[in-house]
């Protein structure tokens, strides 16, 4: 089992979190801080194409399935990807390769485990997390680390 | 009330090249919701563009040296194609969904404890190329509109629904 990537999502459909555990792809060889804002763009991009794709699904699958059915996963010939959404709309977003089992447990306690504990219950965390505010703290990032290392 | 939702095909989709829905038949009432034709043409049209999102946002993207090389033999090495969506689960169903080469979709929704699929989906495209694309008065990309196409696939979905 490969974990890719993980993204959060928050209600103003904005992404606040994202870690990848792949290295970034090769650019051709100039300089590393020219690379460094490319690839970052990239990142941000695809977390663009990637909430997109999930609030498309999202809305088919409940108009198919009726509103008390939710989007689990998909999977292309490459990678597989799992959503999760809770009940205050925040999003988690989990890619990996096309052999995982459904994860949707595993973005389910980073939710309980993770979030609620880190991000939540910090009391000097905004509420809104504008911009990825208050997500990126020392204690979120070790944990969700060591989780997803120690899945494999 | 609701029938037991045991090892089921629900509904069948084509969509052209386009994005255009072509086919749209239940094939088993009360699996999904009823949606009306408009809402089955959008869904279409949705499909299509995340169909193309989803080839894209691979996370494993091939090193540009090798997307295109050139092997011992001297034959042109070409990476895999990109691929889109194949299959997408929710709680209350499954969509697999089936790209020719030609680019047309079929997207079959079942149950979600449904086997064989692959299967199912072979047989429909065999179905599709004998009944539709050899009826000399199909248009290419227009809507099917194919009597034995109909009656050959209610006949062979019945079949593998009151297994």
């Amino acid at each position: 089992m490969v974990v890719y990537s993980f993204y959060i999502f928050d209600r103003h459909t904005e992404c606040i979190y994202y870690k990848s555990w792949v290295p970034p792809a090769q650019f051709h060889e100039d300089s590393t801080a020219a690379n460094a804002s490319r690839s970052a763009n990239a990142a941000a991009n695809d977390a663009k194409l990637i909430f997109g794709t999930v609030f498309s699904l999202r809305n088919m699958v409940r108009k198919l399935g009726g509103d008390d059915d939710a989007f689990v996963s998909y999977r292309t010939a490459h990678y597989k990807l799992h959503y999760y959404e809770t009940a205050s709309n925040l999003r988690l977003v989990m890619l990996t390769d096309t052999a995982t089992l459904s994860m949707r447990n595993v973005l389910h306690q980073i939710y309980i485990n993770l979030w609620v504990e880190y991000v939540v219950k910090n009391p000097l965390s905004p509420v809104e997390h504008k911009g990825g505010r208050g997500v990126r703290n020392e204690l979120f990032e070790l944990g969700l680390d060591q989780f997803i290392r120690g899945l494999a | 009330m609701r029938l037991p939702l045991f090892r089921t095909v629900f509904a069948l989709i084509i969509i052209n090249k386009a994005g255009g829905l072509i086919y749209n038949r239940t094939l088993h009432e009360g699996g999904l919701n009823k949606i009306s034709t408009n809402d089955y043409l959008v869904l279409a049209g949705t499909f299509h563009g995340v169909h193309a999102i989803t080839a894209r946002l691979n996370p494993i993207k091939p090193p540009r040296a090798q997307r295109t090389s050139t092997s011992s033999t001297g034959a042109m090495v070409r990476p895999d194609p990109p691929s889109g969506l194949e299959v997408l689960e929710s709680e209350n169903f499954r969509m697999q969904c089936f790209t020719t080469l030609t680019g047309i979709k079929f997207l079959l929704f079942t149950d979600t404890t449904q086997t064989n699929i692959d299967l199912i989906m072979k047989r429909i495209y065999d179905m599709y190329t004998d009944y539709v694309m050899k009826n000399p008065f199909y248009q290419l990309e227009m809507p099917v509109r194919c009597d034995m196409f109909d009656r050959k696939l209610s006949s062979y979905i019945r079949e593998i629904n009151n297994r």
